[in-house]
């Protein structure tokens, strides 16, 4: 008896070892050399997240998860010019503090450990916030705000704090003489991401299309030619992503026209806003379902009493008190916006193409996440603000694991172009919105 | 005027634990010939394998066995080259039989007590499926007391009734993230009952070939009032109401059964049998809370499609003497779970499996046998519909097991 049982024993011993392993195909770079990627773009290539950039959101940057996985076929270090831990909470950044009793999100604001150095006003731009400079090496050149048209623009350090801190001298007391193409450009690399674009659209849009322009379009097709050209000069591929329809975030989904007028419907008002008609005359209307109203318009001025020519009148419900143009993307500012964001993105596939560049078609991408929602091992994920798990607390900038996703879509682009097999990212190791 | 939002967190507990969970571990003399055991008589486990050859049984038994099973599933996420897998975690399914009758009468009593369908997987808290399926440990334990007649020397029936205790403990990963960047996790834990009816003939045909015929009914199984433990970032709390209850029904599906014995000569004892499972009972998979919300947990329906499943076994004993036996067999099964359906409590797919066994009889009255199985699910690559989660699995059950008869 007592030999059985050791028998079984030391046989389940044994057997505990034998599990079983699957043949996988073998992962290779393909015709495509990570040994130095470099990550050219915005705030999404920074890792900018929850309304700034900070330690956290620099760590889970798309470039970043696309390099640990580049790493498995021979890809090199890849440096981010990361905050320090002391200075962890970079520009400050939102949180989550909860809800209020009606479902409502409380949110606040993290002011302790920033790295931020000064602010200095910029003669002819305005106040620029300054940071902790960054001097090590840079494989990530993500820069919060930059638009293409910037990219030549050779005292865009002193306008713009984040590309300040990457570069040698104080842009509050000196004239810094690097433009951004050049300034990523100035070391030799083999791969690149280029994710630039989006805000030469995005500003505008999110400013009620009151605080900002529309980047010209020829203008756009001609640097972005301009940059691949320079990016490509020295043999390296790359993979470029197309620019997502503004209407597909959660900025510009969230306080919808429907829901205001539900609430106000008890007082018998409804939503005026201030639209435009045609260039740049601006007229109150009645709002409808196509105008967007902005994730950060303030609700509560809505019916506050405003002082006019009649008499004071409620904020937003009446034609002589619309909501201000800067709170509302309307119908032919979205109209005006798709119809600039088509042509770059024609820019942007017809140039890759005709450098044989691969192409993550982020446009696509996420008017289908907008749709359909987005299934991924198991987690439902939405464009929905603070549910939808993809998007941070600002409606624009993605959650790690918003960026995972974006950076398994690259990582399929590559493959496909390159034929190369880069191990994707998984997905589910990577946090969605943090809740209190 | 607040903020105009409409928070709902979907959560659906992809929960489907009646899947492929067949486990063939009815008694050690007949696993160790392939687990034939419907057209050949060997001991109490009748009871299980065909009530109706119990009344045929020359001697009284009361036996018992056990079958620790170690299941070592791996996973590959498509597009990686990363192998998850399960944890060394060992289940243990087990038989009791006893049969009983009056010396040469022509009926006997029987009862058994018997698991035929369970699961224990455990991938851990922190794989590509966590959303899916941390760990599962199921159970199911028939109880069966059974009447077994013999009607004439070639031909008996029997029947029995089938009582199923059946629990299950169930955790996965809920994607809300706390602010120390943790997960959720659900667990759902509970047991409940069911019934159904085990019947069969047996026949000894004039040339020596023994025939058997059974069906075992489907035993749906209701689980009510189970516990139902939701931890979630205290924020999001109230959107998971605790403490809760489940229920849910599975249905355990019908197996009916032919099986024939041949004696070529003393020595040698040939079993062949032949299963269709009636899977295809399990369309949808339904889960309701005792208290749900609106924007939070509401009770789900799942749909599971299965289709039904079928098996073929063989198997051999030769006795070296009267008291040494020596068995070995095999078998290849169908899977139940259709295309799109696969998902990591039992990543099924068609399996097969090969068998061994050794028996010795002391003192003309206790019978000890072990036997072993090795078990092969063949490889899947899948993306499962509702989850999403793609990628192959591959499957290795270990099975040895021992059991004791004693008989007068």
């Amino acid at each position: 008896m007592k030999n059985f049982k050791l028998y079984i024993l030391s046989g389940l011993l044994f057997v505990a070892a034998c599990k079983p392993e699957i043949h996988t195909p073998s992962l290779s770079r393909g015709t495509a050399n990570f040994s130095r990627f470099i990550a050219v773009g915005n705030s999404l290539t920074a890792g900018y997240s929850n309304g700034g950039l900070y330690l956290d959101g620099q760590l889970n940057s798309y470039p970043s998860i696309m390099a640990k996985q580049m790493a498995q076929v021979g890809g090199g270090a890849f440096n981010q010019p990361l905050f320090t831990s002391a200075q962890a909470n970079g520009s400050g950044y939102l949180t989550l503090a909860g809800f209020t009793k009606a479902g409502s999100p409380i949110i606040d604001t993290v002011t302790t450990d920033l790295a931020i150095r000064t602010e200095y006003n910029a003669p002819g731009f305005g106040p620029v916030i300054l940071y902790t400079k960054y001097t090590g090496d840079i494989e990530n050149y993500g820069v919060p705000g930059i638009k293409l048209y910037n990219i030549t623009t050779p005292q865009y350090g002193n306008y713009n704090g984040y590309f300040e801190r990457l570069l040698p001298g104080d842009g509050s007391t000196t004239v810094l003489n690097t433009d951004y193409l050049d300034f990523v450009t100035a070391k030799p690399f083999t791969f690149f991401t280029d994710w630039l674009g989006n805000n030469d659209a995005l500003s505008y849009a999110t400013t009620g299309g009151a605080g900002d322009v529309l980047t010209d379009k020829t203008t756009f097709a001609q640097l972005y030619e301009a940059s691949l050209q320079q990016l490509t000069v020295g043999g390296a591929k790359g993979v470029v992503a197309t620019i997502p329809d503004v209407t597909s975030i959660p900025y510009f989904n969230t306080v919808t026209v429907a829901a205001i007028n539900a609430q106000v419907a008890a007082l018998g008002a409804k939503l005026y806003i201030n639209a435009l008609v045609s260039g740049t005359t601006y007229a109150p209307r009645l709002a409808t379902n196509s105008d967007l109203i902005i994730l950060t318009f303030p609700t509560s001025m809505l019916g506050t009493l405003v002082s006019t020519p009649y008499g004071p009148l409620p904020y937003g419900l009446t034609p002589y008190t619309p909501v201000d143009n800067k709170y509302v993307l309307d119908a032919n500012e979205v109209a005006l916006t798709r119809d600039y964001v088509q042509s770059y993105n024609n820019t942007i596939k017809s140039q890759a193409a005709a450098r044989g560049l691969a192409v993550f078609d982020a446009y696509t991408y996420l008017n289908n996440v907008q749709l359909h929602g987005l299934e991924v091992d198991g987690i439902s994920l939405s464009s929905a603000y603070i549910t939808g798990g993809l998007f941070s607390l600002d409606g624009v900038h993605l959650t790690p694991r918003g960026y995972a996703i974006i950076a398994n879509e690259f990582i399929k682009a590559i493959n496909t172009t390159y034929s190369a097999n880069v191990p994707l990212a998984n997905v589910a190791s990577y946090q969605g919105l943090k809740f209190p | 005027m607040k903020k105009l939002l409409l928070l709902v967190f979907a959560l659906m507990p992809v929960i489907s634990f009646a899947q492929g969970f067949q486990v063939n571990l009815e008694g050690e003399k007949q696993i160790g010939m392939g687990h034939t055991g419907t057209g050949v008589l060997q001991d109490g486990a009748s009871v299980f394998f065909n009530p109706g050859a119990v009344a045929m049984l020359p001697e009284n038994y009361v036996q018992g066995g056990i079958s620790p099973l170690l299941f070592k599933s791996t996973f590959n996420p498509q597009g990686t080259n990363v192998q998850d897998h399960t944890a060394n975690k060992i289940a243990t399914p087990f038989t009791f039989y006893a049969a009983w009758g009056p010396k040469d009468s022509f009926w006997k009593l029987g009862l058994g007590v018997y698991t035929p369908f369970g699961g224990l997987t455990d991938w851990g808290d922190n794989w590509q499926g966590k959303y899916v399926l941390e760990s599962l440990n199921l159970k199911a334990i028939y109880i069966q007391p059974t009447l077994s007649i013999k009607l004439a020397d070639f031909l008996s029936v029997g029947g029995g009734f089938v009582y199923n205790r059946g629990s299950v403990d169930l955790t996965q990963a809920i994607p809300l993230t706390n602010s120390s960047g943790q997960d959720g996790q659900a667990e759902l834990k509970g047991s409940g009952k069911g019934y159904g009816w085990n019947a069969g003939i047996y026949i000894v045909t004039e040339v020596g070939v023994t025939i058997g015929i059974t069906h075992r009914s489907e035993v749906n199984t209701t689980i009510n009032n189970g516990n139902a433990i939701f931890t979630v970032p205290s924020s999001l709390q109230a959107q998971f109401p605790q403490p809760n209850t489940f229920s849910s029904s599975i249905p355990l599906p019908a197996t009916t059964s032919i099986g024939f014995g041949f004696y070529p000569n003393k020595q040698w004892t040939l079993a062949f049998d032949a299963n269709a499972i009636s899977w295809d009972v399990y369309k949808v998979l339904a889960f309701n809370y005792g208290s749900t919300t609106a924007a939070g947990l509401q009770n789900t329906v799942e749909q599971r499609d299965y289709k039904d499943a079928f098996s073929l076994r063989a198997g051999a004993q030769y006795k070296t003497n009267k008291n040494l036996a020596i068995r070995f067999g095999g078998g290849y099964a169908t899977t139940a779970v259709e295309d799109g359906f696969v998902s990591p409590e039992a990543p099924d797919a068609n399996r097969a499996f090969v068998t061994g066994g050794l028996g010795y009889t002391f003192a003309h009255h206790l019978d000890l046998d072990v036997s072993f199985e090795y078990e092969h699910v063949m490889s899947r690559d899948q993306t499962n519909i509702q989850t999403q989660l793609a990628g192959t699995f591959e499957t290795n059950v270990y099975i040895p097991g021992i059991s004791l008869a004693y008989h007068w």
